[in-house]
Order: structure tokens, then sequence, then C-alpha cells
């Protein structure tokens, strides 16, 4: 059996100011909390300029960069607390990636800070940014950086939907010399946009031209190339007379 | 001198060693990739500060010593020219140095290739030894512990931010349009670089990250570090010459 209660407005009036103001404290306490946190936030610092950098590491210019890129990958942790990239300054942040390339340009640990940590993030601006900073350092040496192009491609695709961009960033690494060493796979992504494009026959005519150059000699990729081109070539049949009807 | 120091030399350089290889774990565990690379870099870096302050403190004791309780004065009553003393000294600098580098090798083989070991050590041994000399030469014309040591880590480190000062002169000269002042700083500077050895006189800890050719890196530095210990030694002869001892 419930016991029956007794109507608030019966309750003694010193109780329920008290508690409406214990109430007030509490929220109030908790929101400036909030600010305090938000306010402890140390955002990204300029970086200095590469050339300092390089005078300050004392010959050790490597290490330094690999430490340095270490201390940025810490930054979203800061009072023992993870900080959403949100908050980061995504222009500063390539600036740094930018010096820290420039510190060690052998190394691939910014360009997989760029493609692999800081791409997590939901806004198509600041991943834009980050993709600008790979095609860059993919320009310089296109060697070193394929594989982050080919990421960074596939990352415009499915996190950007922008199919332009992604095509243009293959196209890059498909129109590279032979002297570029990478695996077909990195080059065969150019058309596999475009037939996600629609683009079928130009599709068609880079697989035909791959098959005819003679480049490839593995059988594998070969019977992987004819079976796209089977398949391009039927889905144009098909888009050609779901176009007449 | 390496008789009585060498319990605590082991000792010290297994303390630091380890302090070394904790720390590189830390930043190994952060690393996405080349954890590794960055451990034995690390280690190798603090082992070239530690060991060389070290033996910087070690060779200064040494012949503030020999200062304090009149060696020279009896050294020069027997049949020993001063050279020979110079030379003595260089030797067991040299010596010193090779019984610190030996434990650096067995750390660095075990944490990288062993070839990159031995690279290593033998820098090492060639950069302490240059730091050995300049110590020497602080203590020969200072005479005192403290001025021969702030002296020679001034030296060295002027040396190894010698990019970085130069850089910052050439900075001011351009921000203040070529003033005289500015262009007369970095006239003298340009001046004392020529006193001081070059960068291509250190240890390279770039080899951990696998580029670069080691013999040739290491044959520069040692043709450098040769021609640079000359003329240290050479100015520890003059100074040593120069000094009146009362016999």
């Amino acid at each position: 059996m419930r016991r029956a209660e007794r109507p608030i407005t019966q309750l003694p009036a010193p109780l329920i100011w008290g508690f409406g103001v214990i109430l007030f404290c509490q929220l109030l306490f908790h929101y400036s909390s909030q600010q305090r946190l938000e306010a402890s936030y140390q955002a990204l610092e300029n970086p200095l300029q590469a050339s300092i950098y390089r005078g300050i590491s004392m010959g050790s210019d490597q290490l330094l960069g690999y430490l340095l890129a270490i201390r940025l990958q810490l930054h979203d942790n800061q009072m023992g607390r993870h900080f959403s990239y949100s908050r980061i300054d995504y222009h500063q942040l390539v600036d740094w990636l930018q010096q820290i390339t420039q510190i060690d340009p052998a190394s691939e640990y910014p360009m997989l800070l760029a493609t692999r940590v800081y791409s997590n993030t939901p806004d198509p601006e600041r991943l834009k940014l980050i993709l600008k900073f790979v095609e860059r350092s993919f320009d310089q040496d296109p060697q070193l950086h394929w594989r982050r192009l080919s990421e960074a491609s596939l990352l415009a695709k499915h996190r950007l939907g922008d199919l332009k961009l992604a095509l243009r960033l293959a196209e890059k690494l498909a129109l590279q010399p032979a002297s570029v060493v990478m695996p077909g796979w990195a080059r065969d992504i150019r058309f596999l946009l475009l037939a996600d494009m629609n683009e079928f026959e130009s599709a068609i005519a880079i697989v035909q031209a791959l098959l005819q150059s003679g480049a490839i000699s593995d059988p594998d990729e070969k019977r992987f190339l004819e079976a796209k081109l089977l398949d391009f070539r039927q889905k144009l049949i098909e888009t050609q007379q779901s176009g007449k009807n | 001198m390496l008789g009585i120091l060498s319990r605590r030399l082991l000792l010290l350089t297994l303390v630091l060693a380890v302090f070394a290889m904790l720390v590189g774990g830390f930043f190994s565990e952060l690393a996405i990739i080349n954890g590794r690379e960055i451990v034995v870099a690390l280690v190798a870096d603090f082992l070239r500060y530690s060991l060389g302050l070290f033996a910087l403190l070690v060779i200064t004791t040494s012949v503030a010593q020999d200062y304090e309780f009149r060696q020279f004065e009896r050294l020069l009553t027997m049949p020993l020219a001063r050279w020979q003393y110079i030379v003595a000294q260089v030797l067991v600098i040299a010596s010193l140095c090779l019984l610190l580098v030996l434990p650096v090798l067995l750390v660095i083989s075990l944490y990288s290739e062993w070839m990159v070991g031995l690279y290593w050590a033998s820098a090492l041994w060639l950069e302490i030894f240059l730091l050995g000399l300049l110590g020497l030469l602080a203590i020969l014309s200072l005479e005192k512990i403290p001025l021969a040591v702030c002296f020679s880590i001034a030296v060295y480190l002027l040396a190894k931010l010698s990019g970085l000062i130069s850089l910052m002169l050439g900075e001011s000269v351009r921000f203040s349009d070529g003033s005289l002042t500015s262009r007369f700083v970095d006239f003298i500077f340009g001046a004392i670089l020529y006193l001081l050895p070059g960068l291509e006189s250190f240890a390279d800890n770039n080899v951990f990250f696998g580029n670069g050719d080691l013999l040739q890196t290491l044959s520069v530095q040692f043709f450098s570090t040769v021609i640079y210990a000359l003329f240290l030694i050479a100015v520890c002869l003059v100074d040593f010459y120069r000094k009146e001892f009362n016999l």
C-alpha cells in the first residue's frame, strides 16, 4: 500500500527555499566546472621555423622531428583529459605538420598523423586542409608518400563524398612515372573511381591501355583487370540501354 | 685515476643507461611508427651528453689535483719534458673515453644493429675525446674546476648550436636593415666559428633512422676530429710551456 504524501505547498517554506538554493548552487557549480574545463584547454601555439628546430636539435634533427610529432600527437590529451579534435585549429595543426616534415623530410610520421589521426574529423573543411597537406607532401616526395595519397583519395571518396577530389588525387598517383615504384592497385584507384562516377568509357580506355601496354606482368593483376574490363563493358551496355528506354 | 674510477664509472653508466632506456621506452609506447629507432636514438643522445659531462669532470678534476698537490713542480724536477706530460694526459683521456664507450657499444648493439652500435661507439669516442681535450686545455689555462667545466661546456654548446646562432644573427642583420652593429656581431661570430669544431666533428644521431653511409660519416668525423684535436693539443702545449712553476 502506497503511503500518502503531503502536498509540496504544505512543506515548511525554509525547506523549499533551502532546496531551491542548494539546487541552484549545484547547477552553478557544475556549469562553472564545465567553463573551467573549457578554459583549461591550451590551444596549439605557432610552431617555430624548421631551420630553428634543426639548430636547437644540435645535430639530432630526426630525433627532434619524431619527438615534436609525438608531442603534437599528445596535444589532445591535456591534464589527464582527452579533448575533441574539433577544438584544434587545423590551420595551425597543418603548419606544425609542415614544419615537422621540413625538419625530417624522410619521415612518414607527420603524414601518418595526418591521414590516420587528424583525418578523424567530422568537419569537411578541416579534412580538406589535411588532404591538401597530404597532396603537397606527395608532390615533394612521391616515392615516400604514395601510400598516404592513396589513403587521401579514399578519404575524399568515403568521408567527404567528393568523387572529383578523390579522382584528382588518384590521377596524381596513376600518372606518376614508372620510376616511382608502387604496387599496381595504387594506380588502379583511378579507373575504379571513374567507374564509380559512371565514366565507364574512360575507365575501359584506361584498363585497355594498361593491358595493351604490357606493363602488367603479374597474372593475378592481369586477371583482375580483365574481369574489371568485362564488368565495365557490361555496365556501359546496361547504362546505354537504360538511356534508350 | 682510471683504476679508482672504474667501479663507480661502471655503476654510473649502468644507472644512466637504465634511466635512458626507461625514458626511451615511454616514448616508444607513444610512437605510432619507428618506436625502436626513437628509443635507441634517445638513449644514444642521453648517453652522449651524460658521458661527455662525466668525462669532462674526471679530466678537469685530475689535472686540478695536479695543481693542488704541486705535482707539476715535482714532475719538472724529474728528467721529463713538458710535452711528455701533455702526451700522457692525451693518452689518459683516450683511455678514459674508450672505457666509457665500451658499455655504450653493448647497449646500442642490443637495441640496434651491431654495425650501428659500432659506429655510435666509435663516433662517441671521437666526440668525448674532443670534449676531453677541450677540458684539458681549459683546466690547464684556468686552473679552477668550475671555470674549466663551464668554459668547456660553453665552447661545446657554441659549436653544436652554431647553426642556430648563425641563423639568428643572419635574421638580426635582415631585420635591422643591415645595421653596422648587427653585421659586426655576425662577422665576429663568423670568425669565432673558424676556431670551433663543426657539426661534422660530432656523432650523427640520424644514423639510427637508417639513412646515410656509416663509414663515410665516420671518416668525415675522424678527419675533422684529428685536425681539431691537433689544434687543441698545440694550444695546450703553448699554454703549458708558458706557465711558470716555482721549482
